[in-house]
């Protein structure tokens, strides 16, 4: 499995490949912003991006989508049906999401945003505004704040503890870091 | 040589030959070796034994290092940006001068460790103990010290706005 980390300009927004080393097969966690970086890559590795997956709808997430769909005709996976102008599969909790001979997991992590999704394959999830390194997303309601630590509780430290944690914003984590020393769960 | 420190050997040699960036190394025994320079950029070492290694002016970015031991090591100048150090023991470390940007450093302990003039930028020092460390002249703006223990650590000249919240700061020299 291939995963590779993209520093966008925009918010200090994270992007991230994760491919099939076997199928060459790939997929674009979050869109910030386009990054001819991300072109290269696939290009040199020789990597079909096929999937988008949008984590939540903000434009620190969502700002490149309509170029990396224009540029790849990639299928956009998103907890709603249009996201950025752009037409999406709408997914929900336990759907599985292949690319290549990897299988992944959608998770809902709603909180930051009501739409709020991670994604899981084995030994790595991707959690989007949800969790970060130490911290855990804004959130506009108290209601909000429980629903979001709850699902992260329930959904995301319920992973193998060695899973990598890759996030929206800053450094990945692990989820036996988060579970035993994130502030606002401890 | 017995096969053992043979074996240590040959790793150490391969990683001075740059072959080991990216790799998944676990739990390795490199305790007290000279590793000054290399490049282990998103290499994991989760969990490695590391005690008195001397990475300084290494090539850490993008590597794990959570729950190692890093007691004692030579980090000095290692370019560290976006590494996760999370749950890991750097006490009596020397990390002066490191990029400590973007760098993940949740439940770390670093009991008397240097950070001197390290750029620690947007790093995540959530519930890490830096009880009587160093940190002078360090960049810590954007750095969230959320709950962390601070107790006897010398701040003076550190730059920055950063998040204290919770922090534990008594004797902080500031």
């Amino acid at each position: 499995m291939i995963v590779r980390h993209f520093l966008l300009d925009v918010h200090e927004a994270n992007s991230f490949v994760v491919a099939c080393e076997e199928d060459r097969e790939a997929a674009l966690v979050d869109a910030g912003a386009f990054d001819s970086a991300v072109d290269e890559f696939l290009h040199d590795e020789k990597l079909r991006l096929v999937k988008i997956f949008i984590t939540h709808d903000h434009f620190d997430h969502t700002g490149g989508l309509p170029e990396y769909v224009k540029r790849f005709k990639a299928e956009v996976l998103c907890g709603l049906s249009e996201v950025a102008g752009c037409t999406a599969t709408r997914v929900k909790h336990g759907d599985r999401v292949n690319v290549g001979r990897l299988i992944g997991t959608v998770l809902e992590t709603p909180g930051h945003t009501p739409e709020g999704l991670s994604l899981a394959f084995p030994g790595h999830v991707f959690t989007g505004d949800a969790l970060f390194a130490g911290s855990v997303g804004g959130t506009s309601s108290e209601r909000d704040r429980l629903r979001q630590l709850d699902a992260i509780r329930k959904h995301i430290f319920t992973l193998p503890p060695q899973t990598e944690i890759h996030v929206g914003h800053g450094p990945s984590s692990t989820v036996a870091i988060e579970s035993r020393f994130n502030p606002f769960f401890v | 040589m017995s096969a053992p420190a043979d074996k240590r050997a040959a790793l150490v040699e391969r990683i001075r030959s740059g072959a080991c960036a990216g790799e998944r190394l676990g739990e390795v025994d490199l305790s007290g070796c000279d590793l000054s320079g290399v490049d282990l950029s998103d290499a994991r070492l989760s969990g490695a034994a590391l005690k008195g290694v001397d990475l300084s002016g290494a090539n850490l970015r993008g590597a794990f290092f959570d729950g190692a031991d890093l007691r004692e090591a030579n980090m000095r100048d290692a370019q560290l940006e976006f590494a996760v150090l999370g749950a890991a023991d750097l006490s009596g470390a020397d990390l002066s001068g490191a990029n400590l940007q973007r760098a993940n450093l949740v439940g770390t302990k670093a009991l008397g460790a240097r950070f001197d003039g390290a750029r620690m930028y947007y790093s995540r020092p959530g519930n890490a103990d830096f009880r009587n460390a160093s940190l002078r002249g360090c960049d810590i703006q954007r750095a969230i010290f959320r709950r962390a223990n601070l107790s006897g650590a010398d701040l003076r000249d550190a730059t920055g706005e950063a998040n204290f919240e919770n922090a534990s700061m008594e004797g902080t020299l500031r």
